[in-house]
């Protein structure tokens, strides 16, 4: 466990220099926020009829899913997956640790260095400026809070299992695509599922995605109660060791195949 | 001496074409993944609008048309700008001091470097969207107005670039890559996707009048499907829209010799 955490610490430490690109990046954060909320009021200024959600939760939604994306690592490439392109997964092979575990945890590193510098001050913006709900009770803040970190594992160990196919494809970028597609449209990231049509819905719920966004955000809320937040937190744990056994079967039947390359 | 520029452009991107379709597949599958995620924009239109109905006086498909201009447009943008986008490694690397000794501008040196085959996927899903709102709306197209449409493609995608080409400058005086122009370049085409008359106020007028966004598809869209700007924004603005993304092109590229007259190299 030791080993891994060290790897943890050691990707935390290397995002620590890219301090313009964070602030780059958490600007463009809260541009994208803002138009999305901007659009969002324009809609519910111009209808009158009621809808399941508040404008203000919708603009909380949006926020709060601006300020997690990088903790979430919502498109989150793995670095690795670019090492077996280049042949210098050879050096990563060599090391006495789980490959796939090793994976994870340099992903988790970035999750951290996330929170701490990008979700953390974005979301004191979005508090102090933006006026954001904030929920009273510190039940619903350690639901909120486990949720995320369930949310997390679960595309990270998503994003594994889809990036193990690299060592079939070299270039992950198409295949990457076509999981990134899925996942952006499926969380709710683009339009909170509250919103969507029934029978869209009813596809969403039974999909692993909602687990990344849509479920968590709606917990902050207070959209989901009581024993829906357990049996949510249970269908995350479902959907990560399904991945992380498909994630698993990949490595090992992509090591079998692998043709280091490069000299 | 024009067309031996345009000749050498061409020699160029054709040999930037054959690297990236040298693994068809590959290339198969990235141009679609542009495709599908870049389409996804479009989601947020649909979900939006099956959820709230029309908003104000526009409609889905309006919306759509708008939409389809402006993908077209920042998927050009970024095929042919590729270059820009990617100079921050010029400098970095210092591969830069050798585009000073050619017999050519450097701007130029910089377009021809680079060609992004890959987004026909975004172009392609903007012209399906395009042509799926024409047909909803019944439009009827006159050679003028083709005429019209095809400058005003022109004119987007010589805005885009032009900011592309102000984020490169940048780096003139920051080496490391500063992605701030992202707001602008990828956050304008997502503002871009909804007609600009429902932000708010300040930020209309930014999109206006400083980055003047609302040319890009805005405008164009009101001439071309007879509509009135509820701001009480000239008609006239229309017609003068392709214009703009010229002018805002032109204006970038003086910015940009003044930050290669400062360039400092970083030696190799």
């Amino acid at each position: 466990m030791r080993v891994y955490l060290e790897f943890g610490r050691k990707s935390f430490q290397k995002m620590l220099q890219y301090r313009t690109a964070n602030l780059a990046g958490m600007a463009t954060n809260l541009f994208f926020g803002a138009v999305r909320v901007l659009i969002f009021t324009a809609f519910y200024q111009a209808s009158t009829a009621k809808q399941p959600l508040s404008l203000h939760q919708v603009a909380t939604y949006v926020w709060l899913s601006q300020s997690f994306l990088m903790v979430i690592r919502m498109w989150g490439r793995p670095e690795v997956s670019d090492t077996i392109r280049d042949g210098s997964v050879a050096m990563q092979l060599t090391k006495p640790v789980d490959f796939q575990f090793y994976w994870l945890a340099d992903e988790f590193g970035k999750s951290t260095y996330f929170l701490l510098m990008r979700a953390l001050p974005s979301l004191l913006f979005s508090i102090f400026l933006f006026r954001i709900m904030i929920p009273a009770d510190p039940l619903t803040w350690l639901a909120f809070l486990t949720g995320i970190l369930l949310a997390v594992v679960l595309n990270q160990s998503y994003i594994v299992a889809a990036f193990s196919s690299t060592f079939w494809t070299l270039d992950a970028t198409g295949v990457g695509g076509f999981c990134f597609a899925l996942q952006t449209f499926f969380s709710g990231f683009v339009v909170p599922i509250a919103l969507w049509p029934d029978w869209l819905q009813q596809i969403a719920f039974r999909l692993p995605f909602e687990g990344m966004i849509n479920f968590p955000f709606s917990i902050y809320l207070g959209e989901v109660t009581g024993v829906d937040i357990l049996v949510g937190f249970g269908k995350q744990i479902l959907w990560i060791a399904f991945y992380v056994c498909i994630g698993r079967w990949g490595i090992r039947r992509g090591l079998t195949k692998l043709v280091l390359q490069g000299g | 001496m024009i067309p031996h520029h345009l000749r050498l452009y061409f020699h160029f991107v054709l040999a930037r074409i054959r690297t990236q379709t040298a693994y068809r597949t590959s290339f198969l599958l990235d141009v679609a993944s542009n495709f599908l995620i870049t389409a996804l924009d479009f989601s947020m239109i649909w979900l939006i609008f099956e959820r709230f109905g029309n908003l104000a006086d526009w409609s889905m498909w309006q919306v759509g048309f708008l939409y389809g201009i402006i993908s077209i447009s920042f998927g050009l943008s970024n095929m042919v700008g590729r270059g820009f986008d990617l100079f921050q490694d010029e400098i970095r690397l210092g591969t830069f001091d050798d585009k000073l000794i050619r017999p050519y501008s450097t701007f130029y040196l910089i377009l021809v470097h680079q060609f992004d085959l890959k987004r026909l996927g975004k172009i392609g899903q903007g012209l399906i969207f395009f042509l799926m709102a024409n047909a909803k709306l019944s439009m009827s197209w006159s050679i003028g107005k083709v005429i019209f449409l095809l400058a005003t493609i022109v004119g987007g995608t010589c805005f885009f670039i032009g900011l592309m080409v102000v984020g490169a400058t940048l780096c003139f005086w920051t080496v490391q890559s500063i992605e701030f122009i992202n707001i602008f370049t990828h956050g304008g085409n997502e503002a871009g996707n909804f007609p600009i008359s429902i932000y708010k106020d300040w930020f209309r007028r930014l999109f206006t009048f400083v980055i003047p966004l609302a040319f890009v598809n805005y405008f164009p869209t009101l001439y071309l499907l007879d509509k009135a700007d509820p701001h009480g924004a000239p008609a006239i603005l229309a017609l003068i829209s392709p214009l703009v993304g010229i002018i805002f092109l032109t204006v970038s590229s003086q910015i940009w010799r003044f930050g290669v007259s400062h360039y400092q190299s970083t030696g190799h």
